[in-house]
This record gives structure tokens, sequence and C-alpha cells, in this order.
């Protein structure tokens, strides 16, 4: 796979351009010392000056064919070598907000991202059900598997999913919650609540309700035979069980 | 002789021309050309096409096309089937739906994807467009069975009706009555996403009986086995077919009579539903199974002996959806029975499992592409691949226009040697010229994405998740790209400078999200800044991003061009990041 670069220097900035420094970026001071002509040229360059990106990378051939080696042929490139410019793209050539400098940043330094690793697994973790948004299956699937029959007593083959239905929360914890006067539901996660107090916390949080208008509010649920009821009726373990939504509706009298 | 030129020829011959043009690209195109073509055109387009609602105003498209007869909409993020997007975003289609009622009175076709559609949203439909004929709905959500029921009552024209994959509110009621009699229109139904309380079974029996022209019928799961022949003889006519629940006690007189309605349906051509499908009853499709073009068994729990045997009765399969229970052997069948496959898709049947619960991995689609010359089409889930599977692929296949891979467990790895899946992807987007939608997934690399940027040249839609190592990917893919549309990043360790530096880029692009990313709020509050034709919207649902630094990372950030400027009804916790924003908070 040769890699074939077709370079076009950029438009030679009006104002000569001091190396930005990224750690200052939330500066304001700095932003405005670029001036006004900032969209006429690129705020943060890419490569370190125009002039030294005429060399050209080849690749070695081998990355197609070989099926060895992660990123055999992929040499790792550090900004400045990076393919930038190519004349035969019809990229708008103004507009660059950014300039890389010759300084690396922290996070290109260090190939493995060891903090970004750890925390993707920790903090993205929706209880019962992995990472947030992962695997990519719609939730119309995710109902429909948690659904299929147990078939382990004919198939030994499948413990796996025999687990996957009894073992962890097969049924969805999320019901909607819609609130008097507001046309679109909100889904709570019941899982996480023990109590009524608690759920009318999250309740009053979610809609910005504050605590003075609290008392205008009563929380009533619709049981599976349909039929609505005032949740405060009922003791929290018969609520949770025979839930199948919630309506926030304001009390009269 | 005086030389007739473009412009002096009578409008109406021009309109006459602009009628063979359907194309939407093609049109624009020509609008383009001169005034008078641009006015020309705009009063003789039928059709539009909104990828995405906020990028213009409904009051816009209405002063440059007064004639609309058919609308598409796309509303949220694609993100949002994965419950990224969380409830009251948006993507209201009332305020289109208003502004239209007076506008296009001879609105035929609405089409809508990832909306909310209210009741009231269809109450008005029904008043304003007498003469609609086509009601697409999907993905949509936020109405329930009352606006459905003032639909059939007032679209006496409606030929129509799809609820494909929606979210319906179940009051119960029988919206299906309020069909009068005397509608006999219908072409096409499709009723899958319905839950228990939805559908009157006599209603919907009355319905299909009087509609000669019925096509398509997709009903709900909780339609019985044992109803379906009396309703397949109402309408042997179907050329697709979705059934109920597919699960019943074994009864002969069942059986024989659903074998012989689904006999008589000669022109059947697709087949789809199959809910908790038990083996039993599969036969009695098989008089149907060598005529088939599509079959969707994504809903069915059948598992191999079973379903290798069903699928190998169907030769002429373009379009296959299973779930995993195929497993390898069953793909190797599917290879060498059904040489004109152009789609396949495998969903898992276990997408949470820790263990791998079926015997599907890469064999299988190694097999597929070996075997099956025409496919264009994959969407695979699986747990474990390696690259030398994927340049099989790659090599096997380059006609592929649509490939996505899903390996369950992120960043896995090549499993035989340990390496990234870099050279696998590269080898894809390396051979399939024509590549116009692909999802990555399993260890990657800044590597993958130089391979993308470089050979990707068609590629319109990326999906990326805990890919990268840095900006460099994400720069490599924003520069190279050339028809790149549309981006949807989650957790990758991108950050600004990649964002910054190929600002101008979004601007040629429907939109871009990044969520669990390194996208700093400075970052956000530049663009927002200094890209006016940009809306820059940062998602947090812990508090408003005032309350934090400039240099932390958004939670969720998803930039659209719009020439509407900034939209107005967004929840409490989207945030615009207009000039506004920035003014008044430094």
């Amino acid at each position: 796979m040769e890699l074939q670069l077709g370079l076009a220097l950029p438009p030679p900035p009006l104002i000569p351009i001091e190396t930005f420094d990224l750690n200052s970026y939330g500066n304001y001071e700095t932003r405005e010392a670029l001036g006004t002509n900032a969209l006429s040229w690129p705020l943060l360059k890419l490569g370190p000056a125009d002039n030294d990106i005429n060399n050209i990378h080849h690749h070695n051939s081998s990355s197609s064919s070989s099926s060895s080696g992660g990123g055999a042929g992929c040499k790792k490139r550090s900004f400045d070598e990076a393919p930038f410019f190519d004349e035969k793209r019809n990229v708008p050539k103004t507009l660059h907000l950014l300039l890389w400098t010759n300084q690396p940043n922290d996070e290109d330094d260090d190939p493995s991202n060891v903090l970004h690793e750890n925390s993707s697994s920790a903090i993205f973790k929706n209880d019962g059900e992995g990472l947030v948004g992962w695997p990519p299956v719609k939730t119309w699937r995710k109902k429909v598997h948690h659904q299929i029959p147990n078939g382990g007593a004919e198939n030994n083959r499948l413990p796996a999913v025999e687990n996957g239905i009894g073992g962890r929360a097969s049924k969805s914890t999320y019901v909607k919650v819609k609130m008097e006067g507001v046309p679109i539901a909100r889904k709570i996660d019941l899982s996480v609540h023990h109590s009524f107090e608690g759920l009318t916390n999250t309740l009053m949080r979610m809609f910005g309700i504050s605590d003075g208008n609290r008392k205008s509010f009563k929380l009533t649920y619709q049981d599976r035979e349909g039929d609505w009821l005032l949740a405060e009726d009922v003791p929290w373990r018969t609520f949770i069980r025979s839930l199948k939504c919630l309506k926030l509706i304001r009390s009269r009298g | 002789m005086q030389k007739k030129t473009a412009y002096s020829f009578p409008d109406e011959i021009l309109e006459h021309v602009f009628s063979f043009i359907q194309s939407v690209k093609d049109r624009n195109a020509a609008s383009l050309v001169c005034k008078s073509w641009y006015e020309i055109e705009r009063w003789c387009r039928r059709k539009i096409f909104v990828g995405n609602c906020y990028a213009v105003s409904p009051t816009m498209v209405i002063r440059r096309f007064p004639d609309i007869r058919s609308i598409e909409l796309k509303g949220k993020p694609h993100f949002a089937d994965f419950n990224l997007v969380p409830d009251g975003w948006g993507g209201y289609v009332l305020p289109w739906i208003s502004k239209m009622a007076g506008a296009y009175p001879w609105l035929e076709e609405i089409r809508l994807k990832r909306m909310v559609v209210t009741d009231e949203s269809l109450e008005l439909v029904a008043k304003s467009f007498t003469n609609l004929q086509v009601l697409v709905l999907f993905s949509c959500e936020g109405f329930s069975t009352d606006g459905l029921a003032a639909i059939a009552a007032g679209c006496k024209n409606l030929r129509e009706l799809d609820l494909r994959d929606s979210e319906v509110d179940d009051l119960s009621g029988h919206w299906l009555n309020h069909f009068p009699d005397t509608y006999t229109s219908l072409v096409s139904l499709n009723i899958s996403c319905l839950g228990s309380d939805d559908v009157s079974f006599s209603a919907l029996e009355r319905l299909v009986g009087r509609c000669p022209n019925l096509r398509r019928l997709l009903l709900n799961r909780e339609v019985p086995l044992d109803k379906i022949a009396n309703l397949l003889s109402r309408a042997p006519q179907l050329i697709e077919f979705g059934t109920g629940t597919y699960a019943a006690e074994l009864r002969s007189d069942v059986y024989s009579n659903l074998a012989e309605a689904f006999c008589n349906c000669k022109e059947l051509k697709s087949l789809s539903g199959f809910w908790d499908a038990v083996p039993a009853y599969l036969p009695v499709i098989y008089s149907v199974c060598s005529r088939l073009t599509s079959l969707n068994l994504s809903y069915a729990p059948i598992q191999n002996p079973d379903l290798t045997k069903l699928v190998s009765q169907c030769p002429s399969l373009q379009r296959m959806l299973v779930l995993d229970y195929i497993e390898d052997s069953g793909l190797e069948v599917l290879a060498s029975s059904c040489k004109d496959l152009q789609e396949l898709r495998v969903f898992p049947s276990d997408p949470f499992g820790e263990e791998p619960n079926v015997s599907l991995t890469e064999k299988g689609l190694v097999a597929v592409s070996s075997g099956c010359p025409k496919l264009q089409s994959v969407l695979y889930f699986c747990r474990q691949m390696s690259n030398a599977a994927l340049v099989t692929i790659a090599q096997n296949c380059p006609n592929f226009t649509r490939f996505r891979l899903c390996l369950l467990d992120p960043k896995i790895a090549d499993y035989r040697t340990l390496q990234s899946l870099d050279v696998g992807f590269g080898a894809i987007v390396e051979h399939c010229k024509d590549l116009r939608r692909l999802s990555l997934s399993g260890l990657l690399t800044d590597c993958v994405f130089e391979y993308i940027g470089m050979h990707a040249k068609k590629l319109e839609m990326l999906s990326v998740a805990f890919a990268g190592e840095s900006d460099l990917a994400l720069h490599h893919v924003l520069s190279g790209c050339e028809s790149l549309r549309k981006l949807e990043i989650m957790n990758c360790p991108f950050g600004d400078k990649a964002l910054l530096a190929n600002a101008a880029k979004l601007e040629t692009m429907r939109s871009l999200w990044m969520s669990s990313c390194s996208v700093s709020l400075g970052a956000c509050k530049m663009l927002g800044q200094k890209m006016p034709r940009l809306n820059i919207e940062v998602m947090d649902e812990k508090g408003p991003p005032d309350s934090r630094a400039e240099s932390d990372p958004v939670d969720k950030l998803y930039i659209y061009r719009s020439v509407a400027g900034p939209r107005f009804d967004m929840p409490p916790f989207v945030w615009t990041m207009d000039e506004d924003f920035a003014s008044e908070l430094s």
C-alpha cells in the first residue's frame, strides 16, 4: 500500500503566527491577541513550518496482504508528518481553527493511554447492562432476547443463555414517567431506588420541581391490569412489582 | 435563423424536462445553473428530503418550495437507537406539520425517522392532508393509538401506514375500527411494533378482507399463530408478510391450514416476524421458500439444525436477517445455497452475555463472503475476529457498500495474533472502493484511521467506538474522507486538536456526534463562536457546562450544519455553543 502525498502549501498567513500553547487554551487574552483576522488564516497550524511539508512518505506495501503485526506497514507518525494538504482535495482552506505546535501534547506521547482505558470501563457501566450504548443493539432487540424462552432443559448447549435470563436482571428496569401537562415522557431506572422518598426526590429533580412545590404533585402509577393507582396507597414492594408506568399529577384540593 | 438558447425555452418545457429528474442531488445541481432554472425548478420540485430536521426551518423550506407533495424528515442522531440520547432531546415534528398544514394541502407522503410525533401532530396530519397516501413513522415515539385512530378515520386515501420500530403508547382503543367500512385502498401496513392492547383482531381481519390491493402486511407479536391462516386466505396477493408470534402447540388442523394458506400466496417474496418461533411450524412455509428474496428471522430463537434446514430451502434469498443461532455451520450452508445474497445481518442472541453461547465466529462471515459474489451489505455481531479473515473478506467482496462489524467485547484484539485489527479494516477500505458505510470495532490504533482517510473516498457514514489513540486518528478521517457526511464516535480519546484543525470540514457534513471523548468545553465554545453555520450542542445531564472548567471534557457533543441557526426547543440538559453563550459567561 503506497502512500502518495500530493501536497499544497496553505496560503501564507497575513499576520505572523506565534506558536499557540494549548495549555493556555482557556485564556481569552491569547485568543484576542490573534486578532480579528482569525478567520482568514489558521489559528493553529498543522506541522511546524509549511516549508517542511515536502517530505513524501512511502509506506511499506505489506500491510494489505500480511496478516501479522498490528500496524505492519503503518509507521506511527507524529503530527509533523501528517499528510495534511492534498492539492487534489476540495476542502476549503480557510477556517482552520487550530495550528499544531511542534510541542508534543501529553496524550500523543503516551501510546498506552492507561488512564483512558480504565475510565472507559469504570465510568460508563450501566447497572446490569454493561457499557452504555454498547453493544449497539436497538432497544427492540434487547427486549426480544430477554424474552427468549428458556431452552435449557432440552438443549444443554446453551447454558449461557439460560444464565442470561435467570441471572441478570432480565427485564428492563426503566419505566416511563410522564408529568401532567408535559407532552414528553422521561424514563427512570427503578433498580437504583429503594423507597418512595428516593424515587420522589429523583422525579422532582428530573422535572425541575422545587421543594416548595412538591406538595402539589402526586405520584400515580399504572399497574399491569391497566388501572391507575396512587403510589402512596401501597407498600413499596407491591408498587415495584406491579407497576408499568408512572405519572405525576397535580393534586387538587 | 435565430439560435435558441437554453434560457429562451418556455418555462413549461424546462419544467417538463425537470420532471424526469428525480434524484435530489441532480435537482439541486440543476437549480444552481442559473436564476431562471432555480425559479422553475423550485416551483416544480415535489419531493424533499431533510436529513436533519434542525438543519433548516419549515418556513425556509416552504418559502423555497411552494408545492411539495412528499417530505422525508429525520430527527435524532443515529446513536439515539442505543440509548445515548436522553429523552426529551428534541426532534419534534409538530412545528413542521403546523407550517405545512397551511402550505402544502396536497401533501401525499410523510416519512419521518427518529422524530417525536405526538397525537396532536397526527390529528393535525389527518385534518390537514386529505390526500395523504403514505405515512411512515420509522423509530418514532411520543404518540399513542389515539393518534393512529385519527389517521385511520381521516386519511381516506391512505395507501401505506408503516410504524416500524416506533414506540407507541398502548392505550386501549380499537383504532383499526376507525378505518371506515368504505376504506379499501390499503397497500402496505406495518404494525409490528405495537403492544398488546392495540390491535383488535377482528377489525384487522375485516380491513384486510376489504383491501384487495394489500401487498405488504407486517403483524405485531400479539397476533396468535392460529389466526394467521384466516388472514392470509383473505390476502393471497401479499408480497410481503410478517407473522405475529410463531409459537403454538402443534395441532394438525392449525398446521395444515397454515401450510395451505402459505401455499396459496403465490406472490409472497418476503417473510418476517417469527417471534418465539418453534421448529414444529417452520415447514409450513417451505412451499414459499424457493421464491423468497427476503427473510427476517432475527426475532426467532430457532437453532440448528432447524434453522440451517430452513435456510437451505431458500436459494433465491437476496436479504437475510438472522440471529447468531445460525452459527458458522449455518452460514456455510447459506453461502452454498444462496448465490444471490446481497445483504446479511447477523444479530447477537445474547449481547450482554460474558461467554459465547453459540459457535459463531469470523469463519461464518468468511464463508459467506466467499460463496456469495453479490454480497454488498453486512451487519455482523460476533465475538472474535482476525486480520486474516478481514483481509480475505475484503478480497472476496470488493463490492461492499456497507460493512458494519460489531465485536461484542470492545477493544478485542485479533484472536490469532493478539495484534490490533488495523490491517484487517484497512484491507476493507482499500479493496472496497464503493464503501459508503463503515462501522468499526475491536482493538484499533490510529493506523486504521490513516487507512480510512487514505482509501475510503466514497465513505459517507462512519461509526467508531473505543478506538484510536490520539487526535491524529480523527484528523485522518476528517481530512481524508471526502464524501463523509455522518461521523459518530463514542468512547475514543479524541480531543480538541483534530476538531479545530478541521472545523471547515464540519460544514461539509451533515453531523458529527462525539460522546465520552475528550473534547473540551473551551473548544466547543470556540467552534460555536467561529462557525456560525454550525450548531454546537453540548449535552450533559449532570449540570450546566458553565459550572465546570474550560478544559473539562464535555459528556456528549453533537455538531451539525444548519442554516436555521440554533434551535429553541432544547431540553435543560442541552446547551448550544453559539456566540451568545461564550460572551455571556466571559
